[in-house]
């Protein structure tokens, strides 16, 4: 009598794993979908600040360019002349990307003027100089 | 009677999709997105470059010019103007000429910093056609 009671109880004790399959999942998903195809420059350098910044969603593909002159895209160092192919790849493969080039406030206008024309050549049009925007 | 239905009850029971497996490799996807998922947003500002054959047309328009020196100093109409007067400067000659476009001429060494200075003054002057080009 008393086993015959506690079995089925047993049996509904279990958790429930759906709720938190269906929770699972919608992070899953969102993660998924946030995931976009993000090329960090991989260094850091100190930007200028501007009032009138603004975001752009689609900005993807950033290149940093160093006090001294060093131009960085996805994660290593580069040569100027390795932008246009690199940016060239890219843009067949997404052809909605956007350039941001990241220059630190003491790099010389020149380089940033060279990558530019180095991108634009590569076939993306859309390209921003990256600022702070002042608060 | 009774020992019959539990039976079948307990049948009923175990014919359910175990989730656990797909739990387990939901969440090592999950995981692996967390991990992988990149938060950056980077707030610009946006220049024209010449491109080679309008160049020559660039410099000769009604268009204003800024030249931006190694050192930094700023000259509009042969003048060095402080980064602050960039502003009143580009807000008069737009009134003058409401079309006219923004050419900054800097020189190769002039530091970014200016640059992005001088187009942020002139994009809160009114202008937003603003075209770089560098000279030796």
């Amino acid at each position: 009598m008393q086993s015959r009671r506690h079995a089925p109880e047993t049996e509904e004790t279990g958790i429930d794993l759906a709720p938190m399959l269906d929770f699972t999942t919608n992070l899953l998903i969102f993660f998924i979908i946030t995931t976009s195809f993000i090329k960090e420059a991989g260094t850091v350098v100190t930007k200028p600040t501007a009032e009138t910044a603004f975001g752009r969603e689609t900005g993807n593909l950033m290149i940093a360019i160093r006090e001294n002159g060093d131009i960085w895209m996805d994660r290593r160092r580069v040569d100027l002349r390795d932008v246009r192919p690199m940016m060239e790849r890219l843009h067949i493969e997404r052809p909605d990307d956007t350039v941001v080039i990241i220059a630190d406030k003491a790099s010389d206008a020149g380089v940033v003027a060279e990558v530019m024309d180095e991108v634009r050549l590569s076939g993306i049009q859309i390209m921003s100089i990256a600022a702070d925007p002042a608060s | 009677m009774r020992k019959r239905r539990r039976a079948s009850g307990v049948d009923a029971e175990q014919t359910g999709i175990d989730l656990a497996p797909m739990l387990d490799f939901v969440t090592n996807l999950l995981i692996f997105f967390i991990i992988t998922a990149v938060f950056v947003k980077e707030a610009g500002l946006e220049v024209n470059r010449p491109t080679s054959f309008e160049q020559p047309q660039e410099e000769d328009s009604k268009g204003i010019q800024i030249q931006i020196l190694e050192n930094g100093e700023i000259w509009v109409d042969n003048r060095s103007v402080d980064v602050r007067a960039v502003r009143a400067n580009v807000e008069r000659m737009s009134a003058v000429n409401p079309d006219a476009g923004v050419l900054i001429l800097a020189q190769e060494k002039a530091p970014t910093g200016t640059l992005v200075e001088v187009v942020d003054q002139v994009h809160l002057g009114g202008i937003q056609n603003i075209t770089f080009s560098t000279t030796q």
